[in-house]
């Protein structure tokens, strides 16, 4: 048994930008591929479709192999023990998700529309996805006071989702996680959003990416804060 | 899966001075001050020993969405109920990493110093109805000492005196705040025009070249992520390999403690635990130490059941695991026009940045008691950045990331929440971990004073908020505790009476004289501050105690 500390590196089976199928079969990988484009759609600018979404759900569901990078970003780690026990039963559960779920796409999309979901246009999908998640498309953002809503944990776990909210987090994930794990191609996510992101999982580690240059220097705390104008002068920074 | 064909030899080590269960802030505390003083300690910790630089990346996959450093919530998991009544649902509830350093390995390193009325809240409030206010033991000037001796020895940027409301220091901070990020300016612009006084929030990070530390990340990933530099404070990195260049300390990793043993005379004889392989040991010892978080702690205690306590280890007041209180974060979020504004970068700096304490302290025309601290925050990074009632999906939600991502910031408060008696943790009847253990149910509804805190902070931070020009706020409000913030209290209050306390001033069982519980369950009440600072100041004065009075066979 190896502990998580001594976890190896290795190799994943195909290449960061490999075109492979690991885990859908073709009609799941159009359909996943279709519906992740609705969740992020392509307008002027690279949606979920361009960045890949679908090879980084079909990558994580092809077994544990894809769970962690390494810290460096040369390999990916093999997991053992618990966590890889419990990892090969959570990613068997989001395969059985994806699977039922690929089915009632189409079983949805049949019953509304008299076709499968890959051979609707983009505002039928949009209805089928409506009624999936059984709440209206959303709608622009405006100004003033949202509505309140409650608190939540800001690490979303995947762990027991229903299939919709799985699709929309993993859609997100696969667009705006490091490339590494087979979506966000070319950064395009990154891209479309203004992060600057690290060039590499080894930036982030060795910290030669470096948000530093966007703090406010060569202001006086007094100039920030009044009340120490009125007290004697202490630092800058 | 529990092997017990193990050798004899094996499964009793040599007995020690004291064995503490648990290695993140109170842990890693405890076994720097013990061994430091010469005592002979054994350290044990359910997670891995990792190694920042080989381990810890700016990988949002990893830390934030697939739970790297623990718990996982399938072989860890936790349930949570809302009253006695309800049946408790499986939920990721407080979900502290579970590794060596603990807590401190994930944190942003909010130290904020508690303020002498959270140790006198019965005295300043007296009865509130639904709500079991006590005073603590132990007055803040009889801490103050160890809160400094804490930002000095682990390491804290700050400035003295630029928070109006700093209660007494006998120390100023070991080094100057890092520069505001631009969001945190914006703060500031909001702040003077409302008159509040803002100013650079206490982290607990080196901010200049500090006992060998650089600072050295600026990624940005930083909350939730393992930080791969020595810039950020942990006991990973400080007090534990202190502990160990002492040769008396001695660290396992990935031993997962189930039960604490009584001895003979109803004293605590040593811990059971089990390794990664699946070995049962017994490591004996003079003192037990728990740190393992106050949910943790008070599972462990309760799982201890044993002829002296059939109720639990040391619960002969029927107080173990009552009145947890877990400080719900409570955030607003600013999104502001990019056409009118210059970027936020509300993914830079070190998670939080200005902060204040104008509404610390109670003002009854507010319409509640208490009060609770404020900063100025991160979004963080993409995936999860901080968007409440986010369009889920389709063009508004792409247009959401594209328009405000670069111009988002969130104004955060930590609530300051009652204890109440009938807010606990106890174990779960029917779920049990991947060991096949019984896991911590958790109790918990707000009481109406956090509700109306809640209410009350959330709107004034929106007001700030809009006073620096946001195009769009978006609050939240406190429906139940998610014990999002990590924080954990209360669960084995220390007091002076017996019946209705489980320790006593120095983190000691009343009942069980050689037993410690050092982490956040000692809070008689939860204070409006992060618990951190305060934890590791109680556990070193306690640690002191136990290694010069108690094990010198002196009385206090």
């Amino acid at each position: 048994m190896v502990c998580r500390a001594h976890w190896r590196v290795i190799q994943p089976r195909v290449a960061v930008d490999a075109p492979e199928r690991l885990f859908f079969d073709e009609h799941q990988w159009q359909t996943i591929e279709d519906a992740t484009a609705r969740i992020i759609p392509t307008d002027h600018q690279p949606g979920a479709r361009e960045a890949a979404v679908v090879r980084y759900i079909d990558r994580y569901l092809s077994g544990i192999e894809y769970i962690y990078a390494a810290a460096d970003g040369s390999g990916f780690l093999e997991l053992d023990g618990h966590p890889a026990q419990s990892w090969t039963r959570r990613v068997e559960a989001l395969r059985c998700a994806y699977s039922e779920g690929v089915r009632d796409l189409d079983r949805l999309s049949n019953e509304i529309f008299d076709s499968p979901f890959t051979e609707l246009d983009e505002a039928k999908q949009d209805a089928v996805l409506v009624t999936l998640s059984g709440a209206p498309k959303p709608e622009p953002l405006g100004p003033g006071r949202a509505e309140s809503i409650g608190t939540i944990l800001q690490s979303a776990s995947d762990h027991r989702l229903t299939f919709f909210n799985l699709l929309a987090l993993h859609t997100r994930q696969g667009f705006y996680g490091d490339p590494f794990y087979g979506g966000n191609r070319d950064r395009i996510g990154w891209e479309v959003i203004g992060f600057p992101g690290p060039t590499s999982l080894r930036d982030t580690n060795d910290c030669s990416f470096s948000l530093e240059s966007t703090y406010v220097t060569g202001k006086a705390w007094e100039d920030l804060i009044p009340h120490l104008r009125e007290s004697a002068p202490l630092s800058t920074n | 899966m529990i092997n017990r064909d193990v050798k004899s030899l094996q499964r009793k080590p040599d007995v020690v001075d004291v064995v503490i269960v648990g290695m993140g802030a109170s842990g890693g505390t405890a076994a720097k001050v013990l061994s430091e003083a010469g005592l002979t300690v054994v350290g044990l910790d359910r997670g891995p020993w990792l190694s920042p630089q080989t381990h810890f990346s700016g990988d949002e996959l990893k830390f934030l969405n697939r739970d790297y450093l623990g718990p996982d919530p399938a072989l860890n998991p936790r349930t949570v109920r809302h009253d006695l009544n309800s049946k408790a649902e499986i939920t990721s509830f407080s979900p502290v990493p579970q590794l060596v350093g603990g807590g401190t390995v994930h944190w942003a390193g909010w130290v904020p110093r508690p303020m002498p009325s959270d140790f006198k809240q019965r005295s300043l409030h007296g009865d509130i109805e639904g709500a079991s206010l006590v005073d603590w033991p132990i007055t803040y000037d009889e801490l103050e000492p160890y809160l400094s001796k804490i930002e000095w020895e682990f390491g804290c940027a700050g400035l003295a005196r630029s928070n109006k409301f700093e209660p007494p220091r006998s120390r100023e901070y070991p080094m100057p705040p890092l520069p505001p990020t631009a969001f945190a300016a914006k703060f500031y612009e909001g702040c003077e025009r409302l008159g509040i006084n803002a100013y650079p929030f206490p982290i607990a990070l080196a901010s200049t070249s500090y006992k060998g530390r650089e600072p050295a990340n600026h990624t940005g990933f930083w909350n939730q992520f393992g930080d791969p530099t020595l810039m950020r404070s942990t006991t990973l990195t400080s007090f534990i390999p202190d502990a160990l260049s002492t040769g008396r300390f001695e660290l396992r990793p990935d031993c997962y403690v189930r039960e604490v043993t009584v001895g003979s005379e109803g004293r605590a004889k040593g811990v059971v635990y089990v390794d990664a392989e699946g070995n049962e040991f017994e490591q004996e010892a003079k003192a037990v130490v728990l740190c393992l978080g106050a949910i943790e702690s008070a599972r462990l205690m309760l799982m201890s059941k044993s002829r002296y306590f059939p109720e639990g280890l040391a619960n002969s007041s029927g107080y173990l695991g009552k009145n947890a209180t877990f400080h719900e974060t409570m955030w607003t979020v600013g999104l502001f026009d990019k056409d009118l504004h210059d970027p936020l970068y509300g993914y830079s700096g070190h998670q939080m940045n200005g902060g204040s304490f104008e509404f610390y302290e109670t003002d009854e025309s507010r319409g509640h008691i208490g009060g609770s601290v404020i900063a100025s925050c991160t979004v963080a990074q993409p995936i999860n950045w901080l968007h409440p009632g986010r369009p889920m999906w389709g063009q508004a939600g792409k247009d959401a990331d594209r328009d405000f991502y670069n111009h988002a910031m969130a104004v955060e408060l930590i609530l300051h929440d009652m204890p109440q008696e009938t807010n606990q943790v106890d174990l779960d009847p029917e779920v049990t971990d991947g060991w096949g253990l019984p896991v911590a149910r958790i109790t918990h509804k707000p009481h109406e004073n956090d509700i109306r805190l809640a209410t009350w902070q959330t709107n004034k931070n929106m007001e700030i908020l809009e006073a620096a020009g946001a195009y769009r706020v978006l609050p939240t409000h406190l429906e139940k505790s998610t014990g999002n913030s990590f924080h954990q209290h209360g669960t084995a209050r220390m007091g002076d009476n017996w019946s209705t306390s489980v320790l006593n001033e120095w983190c000691q069982a009343h009942d069980v004289d050689n037993l410690f519980v050092m982490d956040g369950s000692f809070f008689p009440t939860s204070t409006g501050v992060n618990p951190t600072l305060t934890i590791m100041a109680q556990a070193w004065r306690a640690s002191e105690y136990l290694a010069n009075i108690y094990a010198r066979g002196r009385a206090e």
